[in-house]
């Protein structure tokens, strides 16, 4: 699939802001599915300095300041992406039992890198509660993938989407008391049961084509921006899992960033001095663009 | 404050008071082997012997009297208040042979180099958790591990400037390294301390002993932070990050940035723009090349490091990563002094270096790991636990001593995250003589050495922070926990260099009458503490004019004008309602409650000890800007202890607590006037000096005003004693008998008061003083025009000047006096206007940042 993908962030300023530091986690990443064929991104009012890089994980991340008085702050992106098909599995998928010994005494580098994401971040502490609830999609004999894709079926089923119902800054035992929230705490969560069952998870961030075609199931997520979770098979790397809308994310998710939570990969994170109060407008669109006349 | 008493030392009646030390039995002893003084203290303790005790005794109490009044301290619980503890000092100093030091300076150096090494791996190709030679677990899991410091080249090209190691001697005598410290190590500047004053204690056994000197370190240390500059490298700006008063060890920053003649600054006077760092000055921004850094990793940068940091300056890390600055330490040090990365360094020694670790770790055991955890509670009596990640935020635990149940519940969270613990084998520490208020006694000690970069390698400091546990048996060496220090004496059989840092550029050297950047917020204190010192003062006259009348009254029952001042009291402090209600209510008829409040209350703001806590917190911010001697005077104001007051107690023997009373105000107003005495005497005029005036004449002024306005109002109300109350509360009253002898009319009292230039307490004083001050300020000169602070002051001073006094004491039809009220009313609110105006124009930049919710759902 060909993606336009449109995502506005405005900000409004009751007092105006006399300096600004910005970092900005918008570009979908290159990888063997996925490639920008058009990338812009477009800043008011005109920063001052503007540095393009790439973070610890890799994803791709604008470093911008504005240092004159502004009320008003416009972040405009806007990127032409294609992303192929997810191609079927063709291994054999192995007892949990072997997989998590295979993480824990594989020298190979990727694995070991892995490992990385099998500890605490930010937004994510390995508990308990949380290991009681995921044991059981996941049995000694039972395979890999099969398991988690189980998990995440349980998720989707016993957690309610409600867009109101959570903040960023919800903690995960208030999303597990009232079974609500949106696709962060769904992810977070799967994420959490995983690394307390010692498998490296991942957090996702990206987009999700909703308005298909009227006849085709409408998927979960607003046409805003989206959040999945990806798992580490040692040899075969990282699969990708959506327990918002319960299935195994192919050309429709469009993949921007990943990091160890929410924390490492937020769309725009920023500093200001002055301001006051502030209002934030977002607006983000995908456009299929296979569909467009040309 | 602590008062500085000389232990009485029986033992010292005799001379050879060395000689008489027994050493500890099981220890190493550094002085003694057995009952023979070990060779290399041999000279020292000969040279000794030859004082008379009590001449030792003497110095040693001047040395410790030039400690306290220096205001050397260690910050106990990081107390706002100013719980300061004075720096503990011990007499006799630890020696180290020639022979011993050059073998720990190549350990140290050795240790140093692999540290940086580790560091130069993690974050960059990380081959050591590839290769599994440090556990994933410890980096990924570590939260010292900083990702946005990852792939990017630190100034100069290494992490570590200046490196600490905690050396402890076990009872073979073979030196162990107990922990590093890498971020922002503490201590040198209080080993420099403790060197001034033992070299001026005991100058020439100091010299006989062949003693080797810190300041080449220093200077050393100076030079490599001005050559890793990134621009100007011939006069780079360098600076010295603190997190502020409130951080431990804030005296050794504000004390080491005046050392190295660098800037001393908080995150809020930095600000990142167009990839450099500047520094918020009065007259604008100015760019910072070198930040020499004792803040925490993890505060420096609210942007892309913890983000709830007020301490940092966002967009540090940006501006590192592109060059624009050079930090030391290099950001992300802390990764290796976290202790888990101690029971790896021996092999990560041999195979990085391909060498055995010269200075021995003490064995430690990682409990993550399942061998070691079986080890750790087999043995769990004869070890130490700290935590893993980070060594700072526990003190080491010493199982053998918990109580029951403390000991469980160690236990218990041992088993649930023994990967939150390390354990390490217990070192009996060495001892070393100590005087004490019991004699001279053995005290177990820890050693803290000190490396600072040098081309592509490290130079040890000769020298060092010794520290000594409080009692015998105490296994801690901590200054927290109530332990003291000695000075480090390395001996050696070469001339000594007598380098010195104020001497270096005696060649050549550029005249200058600059003292250095004052930036805004010191410039803010500054200003502040003028205002607090002046209306303390201001405060206890008042105060003391009041405890006056009321000793007489009480005995010959008048009271109007006593109502009158506890008006004016309440007026001046703003502590409403207070004594302002209608007469016939209790305040006024019953003082004492709230005058006592007015006194004590160190929590209600407004009142004399709550001001002079506020004194003590702005002067200690001002540490780096105010002279040696302005401090000694601050730190000698007596905040009144009501302790021993009841109110029951102070009816019954009423005048007796007055005077007690009268006693405290008596001290503290005399302790101010010597405090403005060394300002107006001893401060260069510059703008330091320039805000500090501003802020004492502008409170001052306020004072004035309100005198006048809580006394002079009313035509009825014209009792000689209350003019004279007035008079002697401004200090006016010598000037105003010596004019009108023992006559008293409003309209001399207001001339003397309100519009005499020549008198220094009259309001029109003030308003010139400021003016002239004000010219001055930066940004203001050769501009040709005025500014707008500059206008309001000249408006202000121009009403007053113009302002017909005879017409302003004609009362109005209600018999009060309509013209003065109004008047003194919109002056209070100019000069109220102007010190925001002031606040606004220099000083704005002082604004809080925040974060941006940036969450889209």
């Amino acid at each position: 699939m060909k993606y336009l993908i449109r995502h506005t962030t405005s900000y409004h300023y009751k007092e105006p802001v006399s300096l600004c530091h910005n970092i900005v986690h918008l570009t979908p990443r290159t990888n063997i599915r996925q490639k920008n064929l058009f990338e812009n991104i477009m800043i008011f009012p005109q920063p001052d300095s503007l540095d393009c890089q790439v973070d610890y994980f890799g994803n791709t991340v604008y470093f911008f300041t504005i240092q004159k008085a502004h009320n008003e702050l416009v972040i405009d992106a806007r990127y032409e992406t294609i992303v192929n098909p997810r191609e079927p599995i063709n291994f054999v998928d192995l007892p949990c039992e072997l997989v998590l010994k295979n993480i824990a005494t594989s020298t190979d580098t990727e694995t070991i890198e892995a490992t990385e994401y099998t500890f605490d971040s930010f937004y994510i502490t390995r508990h308990n509660d949380w290991l009681e609830y995921a044991i059981v999609s996941f049995s000694k004999e039972r395979p890999f993938l099969e398991s988690v894709m189980n998990l995440t079926t349980r998720i989707f089923n016993d957690f309610k989407y409600q867009s109101n119902a959570t903040t960023i800054a919800t903690p995960m035992v208030e999303v597990f008391k009232q079974k609500s929230g949106v696709c962060q705490d769904f992810s977070h969560f799967q994420i959490a049961c995983l690394r307390s069952l010692g498998f490296p998870a991942r957090y996702v961030s990206g987009y999700l084509l909703t308005n298909v075609d009227k006849n085709q199931e409408k998927l979960i997520g607003a046409d805003a921006s989206h959040a999945w979770l990806q798992v580490y098979y040692p040899g075969q790397g990282w699969f990708d899992f959506d327990p918002t809308n319960n299935l195994q994310p192919s050309d429709q998710h469009i993949f921007v960033a990943y990091g160890r939570d929410y924390d490492d990969v937020s769309p725009i994170r920023g500093v200001i001095l002055g301001g006051e109060h502030h209002t934030i407008k977002v607006g983000v669109s995908i456009i299929p663009s296979d569909s467009l006349v040309t | 404050m602590n008062k500085t008493t000389i232990p009485k030392i029986l033992n010292l009646q005799n001379s050879v008071f060395l000689n008489d030390y027994i050493p500890s039995t099981i220890a190493f002893d550094e002085l003694k082997q057995e009952c023979n003084i070990r060779p290399h203290w041999e000279l020292f303790v000969r040279s000794l012997e030859k004082l008379q005790p009590s001449e030792f005794l003497r110095w040693w109490s001047e040395a410790r009297q030039q400690l306290r009044l220096n205001g050397v301290t260690y910050n106990l619980h990081s107390d706002s208040r100013g719980v300061d503890r004075p720096w503990q000092l011990d007499p006799i100093p630890l020696l180290i042979s020639e022979n011993e030091e050059s073998h720990i300076q190549k350990g140290l150096i050795q240790r140093a180099i692999l540290l940086e090494i580790i560091l130069k791996d993690l974050y960059g190709p990380r081959t050591l958790i590839k290769n599994k030679l440090i556990s994933p677990e410890l980096i990924y899991s570590n939260p010292n591990f900083l990702r946005a410091c990852n792939g990017f080249k630190p100034a100069g090209n290494r992490y570590l400037y200046m490196v600490a190691v905690d050396l402890a001697r076990g009872p073979s005598g073979v030196f162990h390294a107990i922990s590093d410290r890498t971020q922002a190590p503490s201590g040198p500047g209080y080993a420099l301390e403790n060197r001034i004053v033992m070299t001026q204690m005991l100058p020439e056994i100091f010299n006989k002993c062949n003693v080797q000197r810190l300041a080449m370190f220093f200077g050393s240390f100076k030079e490599t932070l001005k050559s890793i500059s990134p621009f100007n490298k011939d006069n780079p700006r360098t600076v010295l990050l603190t997190a502020g008063p409130r951080s431990e060890t804030y005296f050794e920053h504000a004390y080491l940035a005046r050392y190295l003649g660098i800037t001393l600054v908080e995150g809020g006077d930095l600000t990142v723009r167009n990839n450099r760092v500047y520094l918020k000055l009065l007259d604008g921004l100015q760019p910072v090349d070198v930040i020499m850094r004792r803040l925490d990793d993890r505060f420096c940068d609210p942007l892309e490091l913890q983000s709830t940091s007020l301490l940092g300056v966002p967009g540090l890390v940006q501006c590192a990563r592109r060059g624009g600055v050079a930090i030391a330490n290099a950001l992300g040090c802390s990764i290796v002094e976290s202790p888990i990365l101690m029971p790896f360094l021996p092999y990560l020694a041999k195979t990085l270096l391909g060498e055995e670790l010269i200075i021995p770790g003490v064995t430690s055991y990682w409990c993550g790991n399942t061998e070691s955890l079986k080890y750790v509670f087999n043995n769990l009596d004869n070890i130490v636990l700290k935590t893993a990640f980070s060594s700072r935020r526990m003190e080491p635990i010493f199982i053998e001593e918990l109580a029951k149940a403390q000991r469980e519940e160690l236990i218990e969270s041992l088993i649930k995250n023994p990967q939150n613990y390390i354990a390490q084998e217990r070192i009996e520490l060495s001892t070393a003589p100590v005087l004490t208020e019991k004699g001279i006694q053995a005290r177990p000690l820890v050693l803290r050495r000190f490396l600072c970069a040098q081309e592509d390698s490290f130079l040890n400091m000769p020298g060092g922070l010794c520290r000594y546990a409080s009692s015998t048996s105490m296994r801690l060496v901590s200054v927290q926990q109530g332990g003291g220090s000695k000075d480090t004496w390395v001996l050696t059989s070469d001339q000594v260099s007598t380098f010195s840092l104020l001497k270096s550029g005696s060649e050549n050297m550029e005249i200058s009458r600059g003292g250095g950047d004052l930036p805004s917020r010191a410039a803010d204190n500054l200003f502040w503490l003028g205002r607090y010192t002046e209306r303390t003062e201001g405060l206890a006259r008042l105060l003391r004019g009041i405890f006056l009348k009321l000793l007489e009254s009480s005995k010959t029952n008048e009271g109007s004008e006593v109502h009158s001042l506890l008006k004016i009291l309440t007026h001046c402090t703003k502590t409403f309602p207070g004594f302002t209600s209608d007469i016939t209510t209790s305040s006024l008829l019953e003082p004492i409650p709230e005058l006592l409040s007015m006194v004590y209350d160190r929590d209600r703001p407004g009142t004399f000890a709550y001001d002079l806590q506020s004194i003590y917190r702005t002067a200690s911010s001002s540490r780096d800007r105010i002279s040696f001697d302005m401090w000694r005077v601050i730190s000698t104001l007596e905040i009144p202890e009501n302790s021993h007051l009841n109110l029951d107690g102070f009816h019954q023997e009423g005048s007796a607590n007055i005077i007690d009373i009268l006693e405290v105000l008596n001290r503290n107003i005399i302790i101010l006037s010597a405090f403005g005495g060394l300002a107006a005497e001893s401060m260069t005029r510059g703008h330091a000096w320039r805000f500090l005036d501003i802020g004492r004449k502008i409170e001052r002024a306020f004072q004035t005003i309100r005198l006048l306005n809580g006394s002079m109002i009313s035509s009825t109300n014209t009792d000689i004693p209350l003019y004279e109350s007035i008079l002697e509360i401004a200090d006016s009253l010598m000037t105003f008998r010596r004019r009108y002898f023992n006559k008293i009319s409003p309209a001399a009292v207001l001339d003397l008061l309100f519009a005499d230039p020549s008198n220094p307490r009259s309001l029109v004083f003030q308003l010139n003083s400021i003016r002239e001050n004000m010219a001055l300020f930066p940004n203001n000169q050769g501009l040709g025009r005025m500014s707008l602070q500059e206008k309001s002051i000249l408006s202000t001073l121009t009403t007053v000047l113009l302002a017909d006094l005879e017409h302003l004491i004609r009362p109005a039809e209600n018999k009060n006096r309509e013209y003065l009220r109004l008047l003194l009313s919109n002056l209070e609110c100019d000069l109220s206007n102007l010190a925001d105006s002031i606040s606004h124009h220099y000083l704005s930049h002082l604004q809080l940042s925040r974060h941006l919710s940036g969450n889209n759902q």
